[in-house]
C-alpha cells in the first residue's frame, strides 16, 4: 500500500490552495468549464464589445475545430500513448481539401474518403511504430508528421492551390439563426460517437483499463496493442475530418497551417483533466479544455497586445494552468 | 580485441556511432562521385568532402545545432527535455548582438550577458520541469512563447552585425587562425582542423571533467530512478537543475557560434531545433532517462547533419547523371525525413543487438549460479 | 540505541501506521515481524527517509533525530537494503555500490582505481560473483539482493536496516549474509531485520517486534516467544493445527482432466514441470518464493511462452499466443500482486469488477450503463465487498476488498479454468476465509482450481492436492494423508522424504 500515491495529503487540507487542488483533481471537466468563463467573462469586462453573435459564433466554430482532433488526443492519451501527429495530419487533409476542390461542389465524398484512408493510415503507422516496434510516442509520431508534411509541399510545391467548394465552405460557416455557426453539425455526428466508443463499448472500457495498467489489461484478456493501435488510428482519422472542416473554414489552407493543432489539442486534453499517465480522462472535460484554449486566444486577441506580449503572456498562463493541473508527484511520500 | 568490440555493443552510444559511421561513408563516397563527374576523377575529387573549405562549412554552420542536441542529450539523461532550447539560442543570439549595439559596451560584454541569458533560461525552465515538477513536454513547450516573445521584445526585426575581427578566426581553420598564409608551410596540414572544431573538443572536453566527478554518476542515477537516487542520498532536484544549468551553457555557446556564423542577429530562428534536437538524440541512441551519454547526442546530432548534407549531394548526382532530372528542395526535404525515419527504426535493430548482448552476460552468470547451487 | 514512538502514516485514507514504535538496542538484531501490508517496510521507509510520518519522534542514543531525505538517514549512520530494491540497473555494480558516497582524489574526481579495489573486496567479502563493470541489469535477482545488502553494509552504517533482503536469496548466500550479520553485531551494530520466514528470526535476531494492521502489538526477546505466539500475534488467532480439509481421492481416474502440463520449461526458472488438474479440484502448489510457481501458472494462461513440453486444456493440445487467447478459452486469472496485476486504480469500482467482462464479446456493440452497474452491484452484494460508492475509484478499498472484487470479477465469468498466483498476499484474515469459502463453493460447482500460495497453512487449508515445486522440478505431489505441513515444509525445503509421493506420474 505504501507505494500507492494518493492525491493529497489530509494534514494540510486545511489550506485553501491544496483544497482547490483537490477540487480542480476531482472535478476537472467542471474546473475546465469554470475557468472558460472566467476567461470570457473578463474578456468581456475588458471589451464589452466583444459580445456579439459573430464573436460567439467565432467561438464556437473554432471550440468544434478544436474539439474533434482533441477528441483522438484524448483516446490515445487514455491509451498511454501521445500523438503529435495531429497537427499534421489536419494540414495535409487541409491541404488536399482545397487542392481536390478546387473552388467546386460534388468533390465532397472524394475528398472525405481520401482524407479518412489517410489520416487512418498515418494513425496505424504511429501505432504500430509506437505500440509494437516501441519507440517513444513522442518522437516517432514527430518524425512521421515531419514526412506528412513534406508531403503537403510535394504536393502544392508550396503554393496555396485551389479552394474549398462553397456549398461545404457553407455547411461549417454559414449561420443558424445568425449566431450558432453550422458546424455544429458536425459536431452533432462526431460528438455522440466518440462519447459512445468511449463510453458505451468495451473499446473504451479496454482503453481505460490498458492506460491505467497495461500488464494487468493483458493478464485479464485485453489484446493490449491491438487496442492502443486502434486508439491511433482513430486519432489520425479524426485529425483528418478536423483538417477537412478547417478548410472549409479557411477558404484556403498553406502547407503547415493547422501544425499549431498538435500542441493545442494536447494542451486542451491535459487541461480537460486526461492525465499523461493514462487510464484517466473524459472527452466532456477535452471538449471543455478546447473552449478554455480558444476563449484564451480570444482574450488575448481582445487585449491586442503586440505580438511578442502576446507570447509571453500566452507562455505565463499556460504555465498557471500546468502548475494547477498536472504537477508529478514528490518522490518523498 | 574481441572484449573490446563486446564492451562497445554493450555501450549506448554504439546505436548512434554505427549510424553515424554508415551515413558519413555514403556521405563521403557520393560527395566524391558527384565532383569526380563534373571535375575529372582525382584523388581530390574524390575526397571533396575532406576540402578544408567543404569541412570549415559544415562545422561551422552545424556546430550550433549538435551543442544543442548534446544539451538535449544531459536533459534526457536526467529525465528531462528542453523543446525551446531552439528559440534560446536565438535569445544568445540577439542579446549578443543587442547589447554591444544599444549600450555600447565592448562586443565581448555581450557575449557575457548571453551567456548570463542562457543560464537564466535555463533555471527557468528547470524550475518548470524539476522544482514545480510540471510536463517538461509542456512546460518547456510553453516556454517557446515566453522565449519567442522576449526574442521580440529585445530585437524586432532581423539586424545588426558582428566585427570581422570576431567571426573571422571562427569560420577559418587553425592554420588561418595562425595567421594563414604567414604561416610556415609545413603547418599547412592543419588547414584541415576547423576552428568549430575545436570549440565542440573544448566544450567536450569541459563536458568529461564535470563528468568524471561524482555528477556524472548522480545524473544516472537520478534519470532512471528519482526514488532510488534519493535513498541513497542523492537529491534528485539539485542534480536536475545542475543538468539544465550544464545545458544553458552548451546552450549560449551554440548561441554565440550561430552569432559568429550568420554575423548578425535574428530573434526568430533555429525554432525546429528544440524538437530536431530530440530526434537526433533519440537516434544517438538516447533512452528516456538514465541510459545514454552525450556522445550519442554528438552522433545524434552529426547523423542528421550528415544526411541533409549527404541528400542534397544525392540529388546533385542524379542531376548530373541523368541530365534533365532536376527536383526541388520539398524532395529533398522529404527524403532526409524519410531516412531520418529510417534511422529511427534502426536504433530498434540495434537496441535488439545491445538486449541480446546483455542477456549472454545473464545466461553466463545462470551456469555460474547453477554451479553454486550443487 | 534507536527509538521510533508514535509514528502515524496515512496515504490519503489509507492509514499504514498508527502509533506504530520500535527499540532496538545496540548491538542487537531486532527481528519486525507482520503479515503483508501490516506496516513493516513503511517503517522502514520512514527511517530511511523515503516516507515523511504525520506524527511521531525518532531518537537515537536518546537523541531527537529529524529524517527527512536519504542524506539525513545516511548523516545518522543510517543504511537500508529495501525489499524492492534501490539499485540502478543501467549502472554499473561498482557505480551502484559507492552511489551517493563516491570515493574522490583530491581535485574532486571519481577515483577509479580506489573504488574498484575497495568494491571488489567488499565483493569478496559477500561472495558475490560479479565484476564491478557489469551493468546491473544483467544480474541474477539474487545476485542482486546480495548487492542491495552489501550496498548498505558498505556505507559502515551504526544502524543496519534490512528489509526482506532473503526473499530471493539461496541456502548457501543466505549462509553468508547471516555470517556477515554477526561480524557486524559483535561491532556494535545494530540491525533491523524484516522477513517473512520465522526460522530465521529464531537464528539470527535477538529481539523481536511484530506489527498487525498498522499498529505495533508487542515486542520482546525472541527466546519468549514461541512460533505459535508469533503468529498469534500477527494475526489475531492462533494457529489451529491439523484442521487440514480430507479430500477423497479415490475416484479421480473417472475424472476429466481439464489442464494436463507436460514437462514444460520456462527459462529461467521452470525446468520441467509436469502436472494435472481434474474437473472440480483445487490443485495447490507449494514451494519457497522463486521456485518458479508464478511462471507454470502463467505459461497455462498463455502469458509466457514455454521453451519446451507441451499443455492440454480441456483434453485438447493448446499455444495460447497471449492471456486473451486463453481467457477466451474460458481461463480465469487472479494474481496476488494487485497494484501490478490486477488492480485498476484511478478506474471505479464498478468498471474494476467489469473488467473481466469488458474484455470478452464484441469490442463495438453496445454496452448500457445499467449492465455494468447491475453486473457490479450483484458481485458487491454476493461476495460481500464493502465499498463507499460503485463510482468510487478501485484505489479506495482496502487490499482484501480489492482482493474480493477481483476474485469476484472472475467467479463471475464463471471459467473453466481459474489461476490464482498467491491471491492472498498482504490480505485479512476475514477476507481470506471469505475468499476461501469463494473458491471451494466454485470447485463444487465444478470449476477447477489452481491456487499457488506462500502460506503453507493457506495451502493445506484450501488445496485438495499440493504439487511442491523446489528448483523449477516438481518435488513432491501431496495428497490425502501425506498432505501435512511436515511433508510440505520439507518437499519446500528440497529435502526427499519417504512420506512424499514421488513427483513423476
Amino acid at each position: 500500500m505504501s507505494n500507492k500515491t494518493m492525491t493529497f495529503n489530509p494534514n494540510a487540507n486545511k489550506d485553501i490552495f491544496s483544497k482547490i487542488n483537490l477540487f480542480v483533481q476531482t472535478h476537472t471537466a467542471l474546473m475546465a468549464l469554470i475557468i472558460a468563463v472566467v476567461l470570457y467573462v473578463v474578456t468581456i469586462i475588458i471589451n464589452p464589445r466583444g459580445l456579439n453573435t459573430v464573436a460567439i459564433g467565432n467561438i464556437i466554430l473554432l471550440t468544434i475545430i478544436l474539439s474533434i482532433p482533441a477528441a483522438g488526443q484524448t483516446m490515445v492519451l487514455i491509451g498511454g500513448g501521445m500523438d503529435f501527429s495531429v497537427g499534421a495530419v489536419m494540414s495535409s487533409t487541409a491541404v488536399l481539401t482545397t487542392y481536390t476542390m478546387r473552388g467546386e461542389n460534388g468533390h465532397f465524398i472524394t475528398v472525405l474518403l481520401l482524407s479518412l484512408v489517410i489520416g487512418a493510415a498515418v494513425g496505424l503507422l504511429n501505432g504500430v511504430c509506437c505500440v509494437k516496434i516501441g519507440l517513444p510516442a513522442m518522437i516517432v509520431t514527430m518524425a512521421i508528421s515531419n514526412i506528412v508534411t513534406r508531403m503537403q509541399y510535394i504536393l502544392t510545391q508550396g503554393i496555396l492551390s485551389g479552394k474549398a467548394s462553397p456549398l461545404f465552405s457553407a455547411s461549417v460557416k454559414s449561420k443558424i439563426f445568425g449566431v450558432i455557426p453550422m458546424i455544429v453539425i458536425y459536431a452533432i455526428i462526431v460528438w455522440p460517437i466518440v462519447f459512445y466508443l468511449l463510453k458505451r463499448s468495451r473499446f473504451g472500457k479496454q482503453l481505460y483499463m490498458v492506460g491505467n495498467n497495461s500488464g494487468a489489461a493483458r493478464l485479464n484478456g485485453v489484446r493490449v496493442t491491438k487496442i492502443q493501435i486502434m486508439s491511433y488510428v482513430f486519432s489520425g482519422m479524426l485529425a483528418a475530418f478536423a483538417g477537412m472542416l478547417g478548410a472549409a473554414y479557411m477558404s484556403t489552407a498553406r502547407c503547415q497551417i493547422f501544425d499549431d493543432y498538435a500542441y493545442m489539442s494536447l494542451i486542451a486534453v491535459i487541461i480537460g483533466g486526461t492525465t499523461f499517465a493514462g487510464g484517466s480522462g473524459t472527452y466532456e472535460g477535452s471538449i471543455a479544455g478546447s473552449l478554455v484554449m480558444v476563449l484564451l486566444s480570444n482574450l488575448l486577441t481582445t487585449l491586442n497586445p503586440t505580438q511578442p506580449v502576446r507570447n509571453v503572456l500566452n507562455a505565463a498562463i499556460l504555465i498557471l494552468l500546468l502548475v494547477l493541473y498536472n504537477r508529478g508527484k514528490a518522490v518523498r511520500q | 580485441m574481441r572484449e573490446s568490440l563486446r564492451r562497445f555493443r554493450r555501450k549506448p552510444a554504439f546505436t548512434g556511432c554505427i549510424l553515424f559511421l554508415v551515413v558519413l561513408v555514403l556521405n563521403i563516397v557520393i560527395q566524391g562521385w558527384s565532383a569526380c563527374l563534373s571535375g575529372g576523377v582525382t584523388i581530390g575529387n574524390m575526397l571533396s568532402f575532406f576540402q578544408p573549405t567543404a569541412l570549415k562549412s559544415i562545422f561551422m554552420t552545424n556546430l550550433p545545432f549538435i551543442l544543442v542536441t548534446v544539451g538535449q542529450a544531459l536533459l534526457l539523461l536526467v529525465g528531462q527535455m528542453d523543446v525551446s532550447i531552439g528559440v534560446q539560442i536565438a535569445l544568445v543570439n540577439v542579446v549578443c548582438i543587442m547589447v554591444p549595439q544599444e549600450w555600447g559596451t565592448p562586443v565581448w560584454v555581450g557575449w557575457l550577458v548571453a551567456m548570463l541569458a542562457a543560464f537564466g533560461i535555463s533555471a527557468l525552465c528547470g524550475a518548470c520541469c524539476a522544482v514545480l515538477r510540471l510536463p517538461a513536454l509542456l512546460a518547456s513547450y510553453a516556454l517557446t512563447y515566453l522565449v519567442k516573445g522576449i526574442n521580440v521584445l529585445i530585437m524586432d526585426v532581423p539586424q545588426g552585425s558582428v566585427p570581422k575581427t570576431y567571426w573571422k578566426p571562427y569560420q577559418s581553420s587553425l592554420y588561418g587562425l595562425i595567421g594563414g598564409k604567414d604561416a610556415p608551410a609545413f603547418l599547412k596540414f592543419l588547414d584541415y582542423i576547423p576552428v568549430a572544431a575545436l570549440v565542440l573538443a573544448a566544450v567536450l572536453l569541459i563536458w568529461l571533467f564535470i563528468s568524471k566527478r561524482p555528477f556524472g554518476k548522480h545524473i544516472y542515477a537520478v534519470g532512471t530512478s528519482q526514488r532510488n537516487a534519493f535513498a541513497a542520498g542523492i537529491s534528485p532536484v539539485k542534480v536536475q537543475m545542475k543538468a539544465f544549468l550544464i545545458k544553458g551553457f552548451f546552450v549560449g555557446v551554440a548561441g554565440i557560434c550561430l552569432t559568429l556564423m550568420s554575423a548578425s542577429g535574428n530573434p526568430l530562428q533555429c525554432e525546429e531545433y528544440g524538437i530536431k534536437s530530440l530526434s537526433a538524440a533519440i537516434i544517438g541512441g538516447m533512452g528516456w532517462g538514465g541510459w545514454g551519454s552525450l556522445s550519442c547526442g554528438v552522433f545524434g546530432g552529426g547523423f542528421l547533419v550528415l544526411i541533409q548534407n549527404t541528400v542534397y549531394y544525392f540529388f546533385t548526382l542524379l542531376s548530373k547523371i541523368f541530365t534533365g532530372f532536376s527536383v526541388t528542395s520539398y524532395w529533398q526535404n522529404f527524403v532526409s525525413d524519410i531516412i531520418i525515419f529510417g534511422g529511427l527504426l534502426m536504433t530498434i535493430v540495434t537496441a535488439k543487438e545491445q538486449r541480446k548482448t546483455l542477456q549472454q552476460g545473464l545466461k553466463a552468470q545462470f551456469k555460474r549460479g547453477e554451479k553454486n547451487v550443487q | 540505541m534507536l527509538e521510533m514512538k508514535g509514528i502515524d502514516k496515512r496515504f490519503g485514507a489509507v492509514v499504514a501506521l498508527n502509533k506504530a514504535s520500535l527499540t532496538v538496542q545496540d548491538g542487537q538484531i531486532a527481528a519486525l515481524a507482520g503479515s503483508n501490508g501490516s506496516g513493516k517496510s513503511t517503517m522502514v521507509k520512514v527511517l530511511a527517509g523515503l516516507v515523511a510520518p504525520n506524527a511521531g519522534e525518532i531518537f537515537i542514543d536518546g537523541e531527537k533525530k529529524i529524517i527527512h531525505s536519504g542524506t539525513d538517514a545516511a548523516r545518522e549512520n543510517i543504511a537500508t537494503a529495501f525489499q524492492d530494491l534501490s539499485l540502478i540497473p543501467t549502472m554499473s555494480v561498482k557505480d551502484n555500490i559507492l552511489l551517493g558516497c563516491e570515493i574522490c582524489t583530491k581535485s574532486g574526481m571519481v577515483d577509479e582505481k580506489t573504488s574498484r579495489k575497495q568494491v571488489q573486496e567488499l565483493l569478496d567479502r559477500f561472495h558475490i560473483d560479479c565484476d564491478p563493470d557489469d551493468y546491473v541489469q544483467t544480474l541474477m535477482p539474487s545476485t542482486q539482493s546480495m548487492l542491495e545488502v552489501a550496498k548498505a553494509v558498505f556505507r559502515k552504517p551504526k544502524i543496519l536496516l534490512l528489509d526482506e533482503v532473503t526473499a530471493s536469496l539461496h541456502y548457501d548466500e543466505i549462509e553468508t549474509l547471516f555470517g556477515i550479520m554477526r561480524e557486524l553485531k559483535a561491532e556494535g551494530i545494530s540491525m533491523v531485520y524484516v522477513t517473512h520466514r520465522m526460522n530465521e528470526i529464531f537464528e539470527i535476531c535477538d529481539t523481536i517486534t511484530i506489527m498487525r494492521s498498522s499498529e505495533t502489538v508487542i515486542s520482546g526477546q525472541v527466546s519468549e516467544f514461541t512460533l505459535d505466539d508469533i503468529i498469534y500475534y500477527m494475526t489475531g488467532s492462533r494457529p489451529k493445527h491439523a484442521k487440514a480439509k480430507e479430500s477423497d481421492l479415490s475416484h479421480l481416474d473417472d475424472r476429466e482432466v481439464v489442464v494436463n502440463v507436460k514437462d514444460i520449461s520456462v527459462y529461467p526458472k521452470v525446468k520441467d514441470i509436469s502436472m494435472k488438474a481434474y474437473k472440480g479440484e483445487i490443485v495447490g502448489i507449494g514451494g519457497l518464493e522463486g521456485q518458479g510457481q508464478p511462471e507454470v501458472i502463467r505459461a497455462i494462461l498463455g502469458a509466457v511462452k514455454p521453451q519446451s513440453g507441451s499443455i492440454e486444456f480441456m483434453g485438447k493440445p493448446v499455444k495460447f499466443k497471449d492471456p486473451a487467447a486463453g481467457v477466451k478459452a474460458g481461463i480465469g486469472f487472479i494474481s496476488g500482486d494487485r497494484n501490478k496485476e490486477a488492480i485498476f486504480d484511478v478506474r471505479t469500482i464498478a468498471e474494476n469488477i467489469f473488467a473481466g467482462n469488458s474484455a470478452k464479446e464484441s469490442l463495438f456493440a453496445y454496452l448500457s450503463a445499467r449492465k455494468v452497474r447491475q453486473f457490479s452491484e450483484d458481485a458487491v452484494k454476493k461476495y460481500n465487498i464493502k465499498i463507499g460508492k460503485l463510482k468510487d475509484p478501485a484505489s479506495s478499498l482496502s487490499g482484501g476488498n480489492q482482493q474480493k472484487l477481483v476474485v469476484a470479477r472472475w467467479i463471475a465469468m464463471n471459467p473453466n479454468l481459474l489461476l490464482l498466483d498467491d491471491p492472498t498476499k498482504g490480505v485479512d484474515i476475514h477476507s481470506r476465509q471469505e475468499i476461501h469459502e469463494i473458491l471451494r463453493e466454485c470447485a463444487a460447482n465444478g470449476m477447477t482450481i489452481i491456487i499457488s500460495a506462500s502460506d503453507t497453512e493457506e495451502l493445506l487449508n484450501i488445496s485438495d492436492r499440493i504439487y511442491v515445486f523446489y528448483e523449477g522440478k516438481v518435488a513432491a505431489e501431496l495428497a490425502g494423508e501425506t498432505k501435512t505441513a511436515e511433508h510440505l515444509v520439507s518437499a519446500m525445503m528440497g529435502v526427499q522424504e519417504s512420506g512424499g509421493k514421488e513427483a513423476a506420474e
